[in-house]
């Protein structure tokens, strides 16, 4: 069951993969950067005592900032946008590192209630103060130092609550896309990813285009992280690393399964995609061994994995136009006579 | 009614690689006129194709469309008066969504409001219009048509939101000639039927010689010929 929730919680981030590099067809790299933001923001938000609900709409909410920051960077800059994507994730990584205050960051059991932090809230006074006068430390402030238990939204008892939890989300966010993506705006967007220089043809902004389209796949991303880092119990500066490419990879399984059909099918393909990634994953961690793989392999097996897929479909398609051309040599030789 | 004033249109100005693309040109093109532009390689008729959309700004000169100066109007904004057709079929339509979906983006200008629009009648009355049998295919996806629906779909849809001018560049070179033909009839019965200026760009003489009122010929940035058609074309044996 584990493996089934994080497997959608991976298809979630995938989702947001699809958005970009299939939908607006802008190849972006943030996602790297705005998964392990989304993780930082929400584990940090737990940490001050926000209810987990909230840290995952902040965890969102942040993903949606540095999509559009990447956007923005890309539109209004004119910089490439593979580059744009690089330079927010790399930037990223400093943003998240001063968000948990360290490396890493767990999502406690427990939180203080009220936590006294300095000598100046005790006290009431500074410590300049304290110099030419006594200071009654009031004890009653002390004494209210108390602690609750942290309300995580994951219990990770395997009871089915997390995963009715998870299913829950991902179900909410793909009806409400499937939706949107039909609306007239929604409808743009899609234009914008089928013919980029069209849309113009019909007075719709390019800028506005990208830059939520890109907006709205990192705020999915931000999401998939702030729900990963709960379920995990924490949050690392590296917890986004390689995330672009198992987002692809889960894309490309999802269309070899599902096919590049209807768009709700379609939206479903990177979820499903998803769960199946993670399942090879676990089982390749768990029995790999045997056959000489490392943990530490799976980057490496996941990156060849999406270049023969791509290979293939390459060779296939050169394979079938070859047949077709040969089809229409095979006629006109066959008209002459 | 298009209007270019002393239009010059200079790349590179003040560097040593500078070429003057459009020297001086001043036109009047009146509502309802099909222009037909041709020209050699280099002669400036791309890049008056690009003043027009907005995609080069003149270095000198006035454009005007219905008294209001278009200098400095971002594309996007110009798209409000002008619909285009390319060569390449693909490029006037948008492959990954259906035909309805197409129109429905075609039957407004700008950036659209939170709203779920569904095709208008007068664009399932145009598309029947074709005799392609594309208004029963409206779930189809564009990008599964040929080359000849693709452009006619294209042409469609550039006329729905009722544009001022209506610029089509070799709109029919990437066609076979039964369907540049088809296209072209098209392209005659929205000149007359909806009086839409066109301006269109082309190669091909034959389609020169037989469509559209006035032809123009352009060579190294210049206007050398400019009348009405029927005229020119009888005078000038080889214009291209």
């Amino acid at each position: 069951m584990a493996i089934l929730e994080q497997g959608l919680i991976i298809g979630l981030m995938a989702l947001g993969v699809y958005i970009s590099f299939r939908i607006v067809d802008l190849p972006d790299l943030t996602t790297d950067g705005s998964f392990a933001l989304g993780a930082a923001v929400a584990v940090r938000a737990v940490v001050s005592g926000l209810p987990a609900w909230v840290a995952i709409a902040l965890a969102a909410g942040t993903g949606a900032l540095a999509g559009s920051i990447t956007g923005t960077i890309h539109r209004k800059l004119k910089i490439n946008v593979l580059l744009a994507g690089i330079l927010v994730m790399t930037m990223l990584y400093s943003v998240n590192l001063r968000v948990m205050g360290g490396p890493n960051l767990p999502v406690p059991r427990v939180v203080p209630e009220r936590a006294i932090q300095s000598f100046e809230e005790m006290s009431g006074s500074t410590g300049l103060e304290s110099l030419f006068e006594e200071i009654d430390i009031d004890t009653e402030k002390r004494e209210s130092r108390r602690t609750v238990v942290a309300k995580n939204i994951f219990n990770n008892d395997l009871d089915g609550s997390d995963l009715t939890l998870i299913i829950l989300v991902i179900s909410a966010v793909t009806v409400v896309l499937s939706i949107a993506l039909r609306s007239d705006p929604g409808m743009t967007l899609r234009a914008f990813g089928s013919n980029p220089s069209g849309v113009v043809s019909f007075g719709i902004s390019q800028n506005v285009l990208a830059i939520a389209g890109l907006t709205i796949a990192n705020c999915i991303i931000g999401l998939s992280g702030g729900l990963f880092a709960l379920y995990s119990g924490f949050s690392d500066a590296t917890i986004g690393q390689g995330m672009v490419v198992t987002g692809l990879a889960s894309v490309i399984m999802g269309e070899i399964l599902l096919g590049r059909v209807k768009l709700f099918y379609g939206l479903l393909s990177p979820i499903v995609g998803g769960v199946i990634y993670q399942t090879l994953l676990s089982l390749a961690m768990r029995y790999g061994y045997r056959i000489g793989f490392l943990a530490s392999d799976m980057k490496l097996l996941t990156a060849v994995f999406i270049i023969t897929v791509i290979g293939l479909r390459q060779l296939s398609s050169s394979g079938r136009k070859r047949k077709v051309k040969q089809e229409v040599k095979r006629l006109w030789s066959n008209s002459k006579i | 009614m298009v209007e270019f004033k002393d239009l010059t249109v200079v790349y590179n100005q003040g560097m040593e690689n500078e070429r003057v693309a459009l020297k001086n040109v001043s036109l009047t093109i009146p509502e309802g006129q099909f222009v037909t532009i041709v020209g050699p390689n280099g002669a400036g008729k791309s890049t008056l194709l690009k003043v027009i959309l907005g995609e080069v700004q003149p270095t000198s000169g006035l454009y005007i469309i219905d008294d209001k100066t278009m200098n400095c109007m971002k594309p996007h904004r110009l798209a409000e008066f002008i619909g285009r057709v390319y060569q390449d079929p693909n490029t006037g339509i948008f492959p990954a969504l259906t035909i309805a979906e197409n129109l429905i983006i075609a039957s407004k200008k700008g950036n659209r409001p939170f709203r779920f629009s569904s095709v208008k009648e007068e664009a399932i009355t145009l598309l029947r219009d074709l005799g392609l049998g594309l208004e029963d295919r409206i779930k189809t996806k564009a990008g599964e048509l040929s080359g000849g629906q693709k452009q006619s779909l294209a042409m469609v849809m550039a006329i729905l939101s009722k544009p001022r001018l209506l610029l089509l560049d070799e709109h029919t070179a990437s066609l076979d000639p039964d369907s540049a033909s088809r296209v072209m009839e098209l392209t005659a019965r929205i000149n007359r039927e909806y009086d839409i200026t066109i301006i269109m760009i082309t190669h091909n003489m034959e389609i020169a010689n037989s469509y559209g009122e006035r032809l123009m010929r352009l060579i190294e940035g210049e206007v050398v010929n400019d009348g009405i058609r029927e005229i020119l074309s009888r005078a000038t044996s080889v214009m291209c």
